[in-house]
């Protein structure tokens, strides 16, 4: 055998057998996803509507329906609106209001459309210490601000935590930090409700979230509803394209049919019968002022 | 407490049923890290080796650098590849943003400092005798440079086992880089973090379970390699 | 004919100088025996021999040639065998194989490999396809000089071969190493502190001392501390009151020597007159060894701590009725001690 051979086997089999190992994974039997075509769109939405089963539900109909393949980041709606404003995503389906307002008015998206809203509520312990129960929103935080029992925050700057924000503005209460009965979990919202439960603290959450809590907390959950129903804790969703002249690559007519599609019947009755553990999560109103 | 023992059964009903979910979560996980390895060895080894093996200036810096980026956290490397893949960014025309091969790029910046620096450990520590002998048999330079690579096999796999660990094991980057996007780049860590998110930790517990299990199908391989050579 | 020349080399690792050698030939197909303490520079002179390093100044030619590390008249042809041995993590096929792989000398590999390791006493049947870690330091070490021999080297250097080996592997590596010398005209030299190589296998013995080469190895080399004396003399206090006097020393050297052929041997009682400069040390004889010529005889005499070793005729010895345990005593004059 042939030394030169010899040594270039040597260097080949440390190298190269792990590359194979390597390559062996990547093509081991499974398809290869469908590539990146024309036919893709990318959208960012907030972890609500994929954590909940929504979009799992809604979007093959749309793929059904247009052949347009839908692809989506779930994540806090602060980095949804950023992932929209760099340009990574055609199309944004998100719940704040006011950012999405100056999203727009930044130039970075064009034609919002209101899609469908559900709740916030207001939950804590069953013994409601802070006696909030049947109080109206404002005098609630004034209350649990006033009282020494634990508040939980998101603290993330999500879709709820903006909304939390906008409710202690609007009850009149510098926006707490560091006060002692003030926690920001920095984390999802079932952690989040999780941390008020063993804390036997008060939060905010979505309904949604709420449901999948008390369902999992079998018999008897720590924390309960105990205010709600009021216009203010409205959380509305909308669908926004990623305005083409910032970003004149995505793939802004098939954003539109998307948006389209979400505030056409089909999607808005689909959205309707929707149901998680029983109960009606989302009520659509596109088109509604 | 219920929820790992839950876990364990949902782990192997994932498996028996041969769970869609599951299965695509696993071979994203497995294309990536697959692909990082491949690229931080091929680029990682003969770094190292010359790091370890040639004396030259500022040769302690780099390895004082090399030995520094050991402790990149994920989540930043996530970061920074985002800033770099991003449309708006230097590489946005690449697409790479939100698929395996952006996921496999943040990856092999996690192992190359490992492959590099654990390379080159194993390369000075080879017995100092090994130079003079190989030279004492009659090996020109290159033939000493071949066989003490050959000679070093056993450390180049112990870099190998423990930067696919790391790899495998990653959330950071997979989640900021892959988007987490269901049937695409959701890799299993990224999977658990959103199961765990929605309060599903069973099945949290359930795909851990399968990543360890592909560990260890992993390592049982590069322990037979380690035999067989 | 001489296969090595070595001119003037002085070697240094950083500012420490290791070896310095003014003058020194090897016959071909000689055996050469190095001797001299751990530190003295034996093997630097052995890689340096190899040629796997190049001497700080000077030259060593091989073969009437200036060769330098990697050149072909060398390569597999001058080799060496570590005192540690340092087997590479491969099969003993491989380990003795590798010299005539990395050589492109493939014919007939399994037939090499075979013989080589026979050589070496390792005739068991797969034997060679054993791992490295599968081997006893004796073992081992056989396996090293089979890699070696498989190269069949006009050169064959040896440091400390059979230092860390049990008895049947030394004399195994002792005798296949003379086989080499016998079968191929195989130059050898040897680094060792054995007795029986140094003075009953090899044809010349050199002995170093803080590297240099050092009269034969014969004599006296001593160490401090010293006491200043009358004049430009310095004094050594031995044990039982008797007192060495050397004069001072050079720059930058530390050991006196006592140069054996400038020392007389006289009997108690039988003393000469004494030159005023001439001093005297008493001692006894400790060992008489007859060397190979058959003519003259090695003695070896204790003075206090010292061990002063000097060659007679052995008739003179017979003369002198000496025998282990005799009280003798030495004549030396201090100015002709020199120092290393």
């Amino acid at each position: 055998m042939n030394y030169r051979k010899a040594a270039g086997n040597i260097f080949l089999k440390v190298v190269v057998s792990m590359t194979v190992l390597g390559a062996g994974f990547l093509f081991s039997g499974q398809p290869v996803p469908a590539a990146e075509g024309s036919e893709t769109i990318l959208m960012a939405t907030t972890t609500s509507t994929d954590n909940t089963g929504l979009l799992d539900y809604l979007m093959p109909s749309f793929t059904a329906r247009t052949g347009i393949d839908i692809r989506w980041v779930a994540t806090g709606t602060g980095k949804a609106l950023k992932l929209g404003e760099n340009c990574d995503v055609d199309v944004l389906l998100v719940h704040a209001p006011a950012s999405e307002k100056s999203f727009i008015g930044r130039g970075f998206g064009v034609g919002r459309r209101k899609i469908m809203y559900n709740d916030f509520v207001i939950i804590g312990p069953a013994s409601d210490p802070a006696a909030i129960k049947g109080k109206r929103v404002f005098e609630a935080l004034q209350a649990i601000a006033s009282s020494d029992n634990f508040f939980v925050s998101r603290g993330d700057n999500s879709g709820t935590n903006k909304k939390e924000r906008t409710l202690w503005r609007l009850a009149d209460i510098q926006l707490p930090e560091q006060e002692s009965w003030y926690r920001q979990s920095g984390q999802g919202m079932l952690t989040t409700i999780n941390i008020a439960a063993e804390l036997k603290g008060y939060t905010l959450t979505d309904r949604g979230t709420y449901i999948k809590y008390e369902s999992a907390a079998a018999l008897v959950p720590d924390l309960v509803v105990l205010v709600e129903g009021e216009p203010v804790l409205l959380n509305q969703y909308s669908v926004i394209p990623v305005n083409p002249r910032h970003c004149p690559e995505i793939k802004y007519d098939m954003a539109r049919v998307l948006s389209d599609w979400l505030a056409g019947d089909e999607a808005q009755s689909m959205i309707r019968e929707f149901k998680l553990l029983g109960k009606q999560l989302f009520i659509p109103n596109a088109g509604q002022e | 407490m219920e929820f790992i023992q839950e876990g364990f059964s949902q782990a192997y009903a994932l498996l028996i049923s041969r769970d869609p979910a599951t299965y695509s979560a696993v071979i994203a996980t497995l294309r990536a890290s697959g692909l990082a390895m491949a690229a931080s060895l091929l680029l990682g080894i003969p770094f190292g080796y010359v790091l370890g093996y040639f004396n030259f200036p500022l040769k302690k810096q780099i390895r004082i650098i090399v030995d520094t980026l050991l402790s990149l956290p994920t989540v930043f490397i996530g970061l920074v590849i985002y800033a770099l893949l991003t449309r708006n960014g230097p590489f946005g025309g690449s697409g790479l943003l939100f698929t395996i091969t952006g996921i496999a790029i943040g990856q092999a910046v996690l192992s190359l400092p490992i492959i590099i620096s654990l390379t080159a450990t194993a390369v000075e520590a080879a017995d100092h005798n090994l130079r003079t002998t190989l030279m004492s048999l009659g090996a020109n330079r290159r033939q000493i440079a071949a066989s003490t690579l050959w000679e070093v096999r056993l450390g180049i796999i112990a870099a190998a086992v423990t930067a696919t660990g790391r790899v495998l094991t990653e959330v950071g980057i997979s989640l900021m880089v892959g988007g987490n996007i269901k049937w695409h780049t959701r890799t299993i860590t990224t999977a658990i973090a959103l199961e765990t998110n929605k309060g599903e930790f069973g099945m949290g517990i359930a795909l851990g379970l399968v990543l360890l299990l592909i560990a260890l199908a992993v390592n049982v391989s590069l322990a037979g390699l380690r035999r067989r050579i | 004919m001489d296969i090595y020349q070595i001119r003037d080399v002085d070697h240094y690792y950083g500012d420490k100088q290791v070896l310095s050698i003014e003058d020194l030939s090897i016959p071909e197909g000689s055996i050469t025996g190095l001797a001299g303490p751990n530190g003295s520079g034996k093997s630097t002179l052995l890689k340096l021999m190899a040629f796997l390093e190049r001497p700080t100044y000077g030259a060593i030619l091989f073969n009437d040639k200036k060769v330098a590390p990697f050149s072909k008249e060398v390569r597999s042809r001058v080799t060496l065998l570590n005192q540690e041995p340092y087997l590479m993590h491969r099969s003993v096929f491989e380990n003795v194989a590798y010299g005539l792989k990395v050589r492109k000398k493939s014919t007939r590999l399994i037939n090499r490999v075979e013989q080589a390791l026979n050589l070496v006493g390792l005739t068991e049947p797969d034997f060679a396809r054993r791992k490295w870690y599968q081997l006893s330091g004796g073992e081992a070490q056989r396996v090293a000089l089979a890699a070696r021999l498989a190269l069949r080297p006009r050169v064959l250097l040896l440091d400390e071969p059979t230092a860390s080996v049990d008895m049947e592997s030394a004399g195994l590596i002792r005798d296949a190493s003379l086989q080499a010398r016998r079968k191929w005209g195989t130059t050898l030299v040897v680094a060792t502190h054995d007795w029986q190589w140094l003075y009953e296998t090899c044809d010349t013995g050199l002995h170093l001392l803080h590297g240099r080469i050092f009269k034969g190895g014969l004599g006296c080399a001593v160490s401090g501390p010293w006491r200043f004396g009358e004049g430009d003399m310095l004094l050594k206090e031995l044990e039982g009151d008797q007192v060495l006097v050397v004069p001072k020393p050079d720059e930058g050297k530390n050991v006196a020597v006592l140069d054996p052929a400038k020392l007389k041997v006289v009997m108690p009682g039988d003393d000469p007159q004494l030159n005023t400069d001439n001093r005297m040390l008493n001692g006894f004889v400790t060992r008489l060894f007859l060397e190979r010529n058959g003519k003259t005889v090695q003695v070896a005499i204790k003075v206090a701590e010292l061990l002063v070793t000097l060659r007679m005729a052995s008739s003179k010895a017979e003369e002198f009725k000496l025998y282990p345990a005799a009280a003798v005593r030495i004549i030396y004059d201090p100015r002709e001690i020199e120092w290393f």
